[in-house]
């Protein structure tokens, strides 16, 4: 670290007598503040909660060499450990020849992911950034049938840990070696083979995984129509130790595919997912089992990402260790005034299992099915489906309404109780309306309502119906101020925090076009809340909040 | 509380920083495999770059908006180059989305954010207006609706002032 950065120190400060030196220089600098008083809420226990994040990424580009780091300070952090320090580092230099070298911290998707899908989602605390070297190749011969090359070699170590559990860190040594060939225009071919060893602590014992990790890919493009697919299969080697006593070897794999195809004001895109990473009996499953899915892996979720407040109350938290589905999504515009939106998602586990001891001990088994590659919507199978509807309609250059129905329902399949599964089904309609009174001025406002009907409840008394709903006002200047006020209710029984009623004031203002001020005051719900397939619950919250975000 | 009185003082001396953004060129794969230079359509007028993504609400009412403003100046020179951001769990809907809107301006993918990054992006809808003389000319973090009105304001002052040897705005 002490050598990068007098490195790093040396280059900066040639830089100021870059004008003897004819060097080109370019900066860009991004800051992120965000500071949070208030209170927490775990269950219906109130606690105090201050949090203060400051995050600076630098990025120096001198004569084609770029520097880059991200300065820290967390304390406390808002979730995760606290930190201050230089956070990230690079090193990255990109040669006219196609050949880019970067060595330090780096996030990198293959493909689509399904063999290696690095990256960071600060709001939910997640981070499987490298910390390695990456020597990429990436060509482009001849202009006629141009024939186009992609090669790259990486190596590097990745520290994971779960937001729950942020003492717990598992370590990855990696390495990666990946080629992309376009023989034609519309046809890409792609190998990638990931290497890694990992060290899982579990309690005071630590386990040794080898994971061997090939994957192949293919994207068909032609003008209106595309296909792409990939396959990886993942084989683990755990080593003995006091928890695997024998040596386990374990294997899973994926499938990924979609096609899409669009015409005059018409596009249709369906999805295929079926993920086998770690198919286990009911009572094995874990999300820290050495043989699951591994953290620097993250293929598509195929479902539909909401922005609807009430519907990402209840996503759901997919399985890629054992899930088969799909989702199809068409869009259609008949004209530059009005456009509609139809998304349908399915997904399930692969098999049922039996209890086959009669006795009170519990032993499973799984009940073979021909046709796990599609997804089962019984009970057994722990069904997810989704339905969602949208129209958006310019009524004027003033009036702008959108109006969409969702029905979502899944299921928690209990093995040894089964009446006891959780069923939740819910349906909900937003609508929006926004008002534009002058050049400047416009007023939107968000209207959401949600039925639920959720079958587990922990009291007898409490109803398994009840509604959500959401309000949201919000008055915006343009390109400068928003005031957004927002309200929620419920009366859900079994709310956890015992509260029916949340508000919200939230003032946006761009002091120029550099730097944003936000600040909001009132009650957030809080819960499940999922990015890329990764979801962690977000506990309520009652205070304040700053953020500024500037970018030079 | 000492830490929020830091940041307050930081958010007090914002305004009065004034550093500029960079140019910074790139060359990224289009709807159909063709690669696109920025460098390339910069010798052709402006170029306002908008990082945007399907599963954004503002950025795609932003791109509604530029469409027609694209159709109004691209004889002029302007181009407007949606940078898709879109990842492995989306990034099979771009192409329908694009057609089916009927969107004719150049729509490019950067779906490890490298250009994102290079351009310091924290948030979108992002977008930069790059003069001819590779000047970071306008810059908008989000989108409100009537920005729409202030950007084709700015795309006619660039369009005015590509010709002059200091045509920087951003403060």
């Amino acid at each position: 670290m002490k050598k990068f950065l007098l490195v790093f120190f040396t280059i900066f400060c040639s830089s100021f007598s870059h004008a003897q030196l004819n060097l080109k220089v370019d900066a860009a600098v991004s800051n992120l503040l965000r500071y949070g008083s208030g209170y927490e809420y775990t269950g219906n226990i109130k606690s105090p909660k201050e949090y203060f994040e400051n995050l600076t990424d630098a990025r120096l580009n001198v004569n084609g060499v770029i520097f880059g780091l991200r300065y820290e300070i967390s304390d406390p952090i808002e979730y995760g450990l606290n930190f201050k320090g230089i956070r990230k580092r690079y090193i990255e230099y990109n040669h006219k020849s196609g050949i880019s070298l970067r060595a330090g911290d780096f996030w990198e998707i293959i493909s689509r992911g399904l063999s290696l899908n690095v990256f960071e989602d600060r709001p939910l605390g997640y981070d499987t950034g490298i910390d390695g070297v990456r020597v990429t190749y990436n060509r482009t011969f001849g202009k006629k049938n141009p024939f186009k090359l992609k090669a790259q070699l990486m190596g590097g170590d990745i520290k994971y840990s779960d937001y729950l559990t942020p003492e717990r860190i598992e370590n990855y040594k990696l390495r990666s070696a990946f080629a992309e060939v376009s023989p034609l225009k519309s046809l890409t071919f792609g190998l990638n083979y990931v290497h890694s060893i990992g060290e899982l602590p579990e309690e005071n014992v630590s386990t040794n995984v080898k994971t061997d990790l090939p994957e192949v890919n293919l994207n068909f493009n032609l003008s209106d129509f595309q296909l792409y697919a990939a396959y990886s299969h993942k084989t683990s080697l755990i080593t003995p130790n006091e928890i695997f006593p024998e040596p386990v070897t374990a294997k899973g794999d994926g499938f990924y595919s979609s096609l899409s195809y669009s015409f005059d004001k018409f596009g249709l895109t369906l999805d295929y997912k079926n993920y086998r990473y770690d198919v286990t009996l009911p009572d094995n499953r874990s999300n820290t089992r050495p043989t699951r899915m591994l953290p620097y892996q993250n293929p598509p979720t195929a479902q539909k990402e909401h922005t609807s407040t009430l519907i990402t109350r209840n996503p759901h938290v997919i399985d890629f260790n054992d899930e088969v589905g799909g989702q199809v999504d068409v869009v259609y515009s008949p004209n530059d005034k009005m456009s509609f939106n139809f998304n349908g998602s399915v997904a399930s586990r692969h098999y049922q299992y039996q209890d086959i001891d009669s006795t009170s001990v519990i032993s499973y088994k799984r009940v073979e099915r021909d046709d796990s590659y599609i997804p089962s919507l019984d009970d057994p199978f722990s069904p997810f489906w989704e339905i969602y509807l949208e129209g958006e309609y310019y009524a004027s250059d003033k009036v702008y309404t959108r109006l969409a129905f969702a029905r979502q329902n899944s299921t928690q399949f209990n093995q040894i109780f089964p009446e006891n599964s959780e069923k939740i089904f819910t349906t909900t309609i937003p609508v929006e309306v926004k008002y534009s009174f002058s050049k400047a001025y416009t007023i939107t406002f968000i209207g959401e309502q949600q039925w639920v009907h959720n079958s587990f409840r922990a009291s007898r008394e409490s109803d398994q119906n009840f509604t959500n709903q959401f309000l949201s006002f919000t008055l915006s200047r343009s390109p400068d101020l928003n005031l957004t006020a927002n309200f929620e209710s419920t009366n859900d029984d079994e709310e956890p925090t015992g509260k029916k009623f949340w508000w919200l004031g939230e003032v946006s203002y761009k002091i120029n076009q550099s730097n944003t001020v936000t600040v909001s005051y009132g009650s957030e719900r809080g819960g499940l809340r999922c990015a890329n397939g990764i979801c962690r619950f977000v506990k309520p919250f009652e205070g304040f909040r700053v953020t500024v975000a500037s970018q030079y | 509380m000492k830490k929020f009185l830091v940041g307050i003082l930081f958010f007090l001396i914002l305004p009065l920083t004034s550093f500029s953004q960079s140019f910074y060129d790139f060359t990224l794969p289009d709807l159909e495999g063709n690669d696109v230079s920025l460098s390339k359509l910069l010798e052709k007028g402006p170029v306002m770059i908008s990082f945007w993504a399907t599963w954004c609400s503002p950025c795609k009412e932003e791109m509604k908006k530029l469409q027609p403003i694209y159709e109004k100046y691209k004889d002029q020179g302007f181009t407007y180059l949606a940078v898709n951001q879109d990842n492995q769990k989306s990034i099979s809907k771009v192409k329908s989305f694009i057609n089916a809107n009927g969107y004719t301006f150049p729509v490019v993918l950067d779906p490890d954010k490298q250009i994102f990054e290079a351009y310091s992006g924290i948030g979108m809808p992002y977008s930069l207006i790059v003069s001819q003389n590779k000047n970071i000319f306008a810059k908008h973090l989000g989108y409100v609706t009537g920005d729409e009105n202030k950007i084709e304001e700015e795309i006619k002052e660039v369009l005015k002032t590509s010709e002059s040897k200091d045509d920087s705005k951003v403060k």
